[in-house]
């Protein structure tokens, strides 16, 4: 269960960063100039238990905002958010690997990130090299695998947390076709599973498919909610 | 193949109590990662410490001459006492820079950071307590109960340099200097502290000023314990200075850290 209400967050972008000491002396004098940028504005949110959301929207429209706040990583401005339950997200390809590592390494690694424990790692160690189809590569390091392998091994450890909540951020299109058709037949167990999965993408056809309900972002506002078809709609009416 | 075996409603608190774990594994992984490409791998950590000490060692036993007994295991003790010191509080902050992509992407409590951090760094303080002792053994000194002080001592360093590295890497994202201030203040600390000198040569007018840094308390309280002669720093007036000291500084040191880390993920 994910709820939002009348979540705030507000960047503040200096116009000239101030990162050392020096510059925060000779600069307490001088007037603070910053950029408020509103990542989000008012936003109402209630995800159920089991649900799969779809966010869409352009650049910059604090798709990714909202996924950290959803995260914890964030703290909003203002408004509150409550998160009933364990969060995984889908990292980027490299965030959260070690290259000098062997794959078998970096799957412990990388589970306990997610918030596994060791014993459950272990048990679905088999399960992931599998998945990930990299069976062969247990010892290598992962440096010398292919970024596609990479995608595919982190994925596969993502999949295996049994955490309620799930966060994807744009990250399967590095992955074949095959590695594709998987992940979204893990999407369909996620949601026999009762598990909750936020679906940020630009990729419609995707959301379409998966989605059982789609919010439309627009710096920061959500302009549209509801079913995916109405809302993708009215997205796409609006790029022309 | 199924993964699930049952719905993970149950697994509802699944995470939190795994931060042990995850400690444990970034404390490994950096070690590994830090020696894996070389070719001479952990012996390194063993390394680096002695030939600092070779290098002391024979200026200041060749060049100069201190009237220490055991001035081997005396400087020895000092400078591996004082690189755990060093390496905890700096590599804290280089780490956390590392950690950074992760921290913008995954909750977990940063402090698990700086204890990873600290924890890598004690191993090596274990390695190279072992090469102490084979030190000592060759140089024929005598065990006595004053090893039971040394693991007292140790736990205070521990409390006093994890806090202090709590300290510095709250401060660190916003206030990058703090690394290069800090790097001056440890090169500064290792010669106001007793180390590389006995205590004697200072007036003892400082004396006050020097103990007031209590590493310089557990580092003299060590060497008291272990090659003697006994003296005031084995006192229970000691442990309490250093103590009070270490506790201070902890809860200072988590204090500013829980308060400036929950902007970790903007400021990195």
């Amino acid at each position: 269960m994910i709820a939002f209400e009348h979540v705030n967050k507000i960047f503040r972008l200096p116009h000239d960063r101030k990162t050392t000491l020096r510059q925060h002396f000779t600069r307490i004098l001088q007037k603070h100039t910053y950029e408020k940028l509103y990542a989000l504005r008012d936003i109402n949110l209630y995800v159920e238990s089991g649900e799969f959301l779809g966010i869409v929207g352009k650049n910059g429209s604090g798709k990714s905002t909202l996924l950290k706040l959803v995260a914890q990583v964030l703290e909003p401005t203002s408004g509150t958010i409550s998160v009933n339950g364990n969060v995984a997200p889908f990292l980027e390809l490299g965030v959260g690997f070690q290259w000098e590592l062997t794959v078998k390494n970096n799957v412990f690694l990388y589970g306990a990130l997610l918030g596994m424990s060791r014993q459950q790692i272990i048990e679905k160690y088999d399960w992931i090299i599998e998945f990930s189809g990299l069976e062969r590569f247990v010892d290598a390091k992962l440096k010398n695998l292919s970024s596609g392998m990479q995608v595919r091994l982190g994925f596969s450890i993502t999949v295996s947390v049994e955490s309620p909540i799930l966060l994807v951020d744009e990250v399967l299109a590095v992955g074949d076709i095959d590695f594709q058709h998987k992940c979204y037949d893990s999407f369909e167990s996620f949601k026999k599973n009762g598990r909750t999965i936020v679906f940020v993408s630009h990729d419609l056809n995707a959301v379409e498919k998966f989605c059982d309900r789609v919010i439309l972002l627009e710096e920061g506002k959500a302009i549209a909610e509801g079913n995916p078809l109405d809302v993708l709609n009215l997205y796409k009416s609006q790029e022309k | 193949m199924s993964l699930y075996t049952e719905t993970c409603k149950q697994d509802i608190s699944l995470g939190r109590k795994n931060y042990i774990y995850l400690t444990l594994v970034m404390a490994i992984t950096d070690f590994k990662i830090k020696y894996d490409n070389s070719v001479l791998g952990y012996l390194w950590s063993l390394l680096k410490p002695l030939l600092m000490f070779g290098t002391l060692y024979l200026v200041f036993s060749v060049f100069v001459r201190w009237d220490v007994e055991n001035y081997k295991l005396y400087l020895l003790l000092g400078i591996i006492l004082w690189n755990f010191l060093a390496e905890v509080t700096l590599n804290s902050m280089v780490f956390l820079e590392g950690k950074a992509p992760i921290l913008k992407k995954i909750y977990f409590p940063r402090w698990i950071i700086v204890i990873a951090c600290s924890l890598t760094a004690l191993l090596t303080l274990l390695l190279n307590m072992i090469v102490f002792f084979i030190f000592f053994v060759i140089s024929g000194a005598q065990f006595s109960i004053g090893i039971f002080m040394l693991a007292l001592y140790l736990l205070e360093l521990y409390v006093l340099v994890v806090g202090l590295a709590l300290f510095l890497s709250a401060l660190f994202p916003k206030f990058r200097d703090v690394h290069h201030i800090w790097e001056v203040f440890v090169q500064l600390g290792f010669w106001i502290t007793p180390i590389v000198y006995p205590i004697s040569i200072v007036p003892a007018k400082y004396h006050s000023l020097i103990f007031l840094n209590p590493a310089a308390r557990i580092i003299q309280g060590c060497r008291q314990a272990l090659i003697g002669p006994t003296g005031e720093f084995l006192a229970f007036k000691n442990h309490i200075i250093i103590i009070s000291f270490a506790v201070c500084f902890f809860a200072i040191g988590l204090g500013l850290f829980n308060k400036l880390s929950r902007s970790f993920a903007e400021d990195l």
